[in-house]
Formats: structure tokens, sequence, C-alpha cells
């Protein structure tokens, strides 16, 4: 079973690190890389990927021709994806624990940061019969 | 650059989504399938997946020990992600063409969805 871990944790406009000395950056940095290591060791690493800033982010819609109509608007609550890995697993708890391990990233002056990871199984694609 | 399309909603949104008729479903997902295709044809298709129903996340936080705390509740005005594409391809520009027909997707009746896509690049 394939599950989707992501981290839902950036906001448009504030600083995901607010305050953190380099150093705290650099062993977050490590721990990550270090984690699909582990994960790619295991064989359980399908994907992982970062995404840029929000800030860069984009909302497009298609107008009544189907072009393209781009804007950056996004409402004030919206939580934005910083980050994904999807693990090929037995159970849904391996995967559980997965995240609780991804969730307990160094943070400011390297304590857990214990954020929250939002955890969904992913199918292969979008078919009429998953309805 | 790859850039990641994300298609999200809100829980009413996909249970909209579950009162479609059956034709209707199969009518969008072809036409995804179309997307999918034409994307594979041109080489800029990386990867998509979608995602199981909303009522199947769980939000899982570390606690003390390390272990696994899982929690099913979200704020009502929570978006899920129902599925994404990850596209290779020259320019922004470009990102936002595809995603603009992801967008235009035939919805009820076959009318296009016109529904907002989040593009972003992806940085790895």
């Amino acid at each position: 079973m394939k599950y989707m871990l992501m981290m839902n944790t950036m906001k448009l406009g504030v600083d995901p690190f607010p305050g953190w000395p380099h150093q705290d950056i650099q062993a977050l940095i490590r721990f990550m890389v270090d984690f699909d290591k582990k994960l790619k060791a295991t064989g359980e690493l399908v994907a992982a990927e970062g995404l840029a800033f929000p800030d860069q982010a984009k909302l497009v819609r298609a107008d009544k021709d189907g072009e393209p109509i781009t804007d950056g608007v996004f409402p004030e609550s919206k939580e934005f994806l910083a980050g994904y890995w999807i693990v090929e697993v037995a159970t849904a708890e391996r995967a559980y624990e997965i995240a609780a391990a991804a969730s307990a990233a160094p943070g400011l002056g390297g304590a857990p940061m214990n954020m929250p990871i939002e955890v969904r199984q992913v199918m292969s694609c979008p078919t009429p019969e998953s309805k | 650059m790859k850039y990641m399309l994300m298609m999200t909603s809100t829980t009413d949104g996909f249970e909209g989504y579950r009162a479609w008729p059956q034709n209707d479903v199969q009518t969008h997902y072809a036409y995804l399938k179309g997307i999918n295709e034409a994307l594979t044809e041109s080489g800029e298709f990386v990867d998509t997946h979608g995602l199981a129903w909303p009522t199947e996340a769980k939000v899982v936080r570390a606690g003390k020990s390390g272990a696994p705390i899982t929690d099913g509740v979200f704020p009502e005005s929570k978006e899920f992600l129902a599925g994404y594409w990850i596209v290779e391809v020259a320019s922004p520009e470009r990102a936002y063409e595809i995603a603009a027909r992801i967008s235009a997707g035939p919805g009820p009746d076959g009318e296009p969805l016109n529904m907002p896509i989040e593009v972003r690049q992806v940085m790895s």
C-alpha cells in the first residue's frame, strides 16, 4: 500500500524558520537527508519532493476559451504543502510510524518539532470505480 | 523545471463529486486520462496520483517518546489534496497552460468545471 505523508506547514508570508540560527536549519536539512536515506535502505521510499515557498504559488483556472487565468490570491487560512513523501508500506500503522519520525524532526535548538503530518493512502489514479 | 499541479477541495466538494451521475464521472476520468496521454507523448509527464477520500486522512504527530499520535479531526475549512500531477516543462507559462486544461475538465452535464489548480515549482 502506498501512502502520502504531507507537511502542510507553510503559510503565505510567514517565515517557516523564524529566528532559527543557521546551524539549526542545517541540522533540519541533515535530518531530512538522513531520513530519506533510511527509507531508501528499507525499500519503502517511492518519492520525496520539496516545493517552492508559497509566495511562488499560483492559482490557475481555465477561462471560457480554456486559456489560463493566473492569480496568486489564496485565503489567509490556507496551509501550503511544504513537501511530501510517498512510501510503500505493509500497513497503515507503518505509515504512521514513519510520519511520527518525520514529525519529530529537529527544530529550534534541536528540540523535536512534533509537527503535524497528514497521512493518506495513494490510489494509482482516480478511477470511476474508486467513487 | 518541475512543477506540481494540485487539485484540492474541501470535504463538501468531495461529497458533491460523490453525487455525480456515473456517466459524468466516466467522462471526467476519460478527459484526465487524455491529458496524461498527451503529457506522456510530449515528454512532460513525471508523475500523477490521486489520493484516498478525506475521511481516510489522519494527522500524525510524534508524542514525547516519538511514538505516533494519530488524529482524524480536521477543521471544516480544510482543503484536502484530491490529486496532483508533476510535469517537467520549459517555462512556468507552460505549467499554467496544462493546469488550465485540467481546470477545464468536464463536470456534471459535461460543462467545464474551471476549478482552481494550484501550481508551484518542485525544488528537490
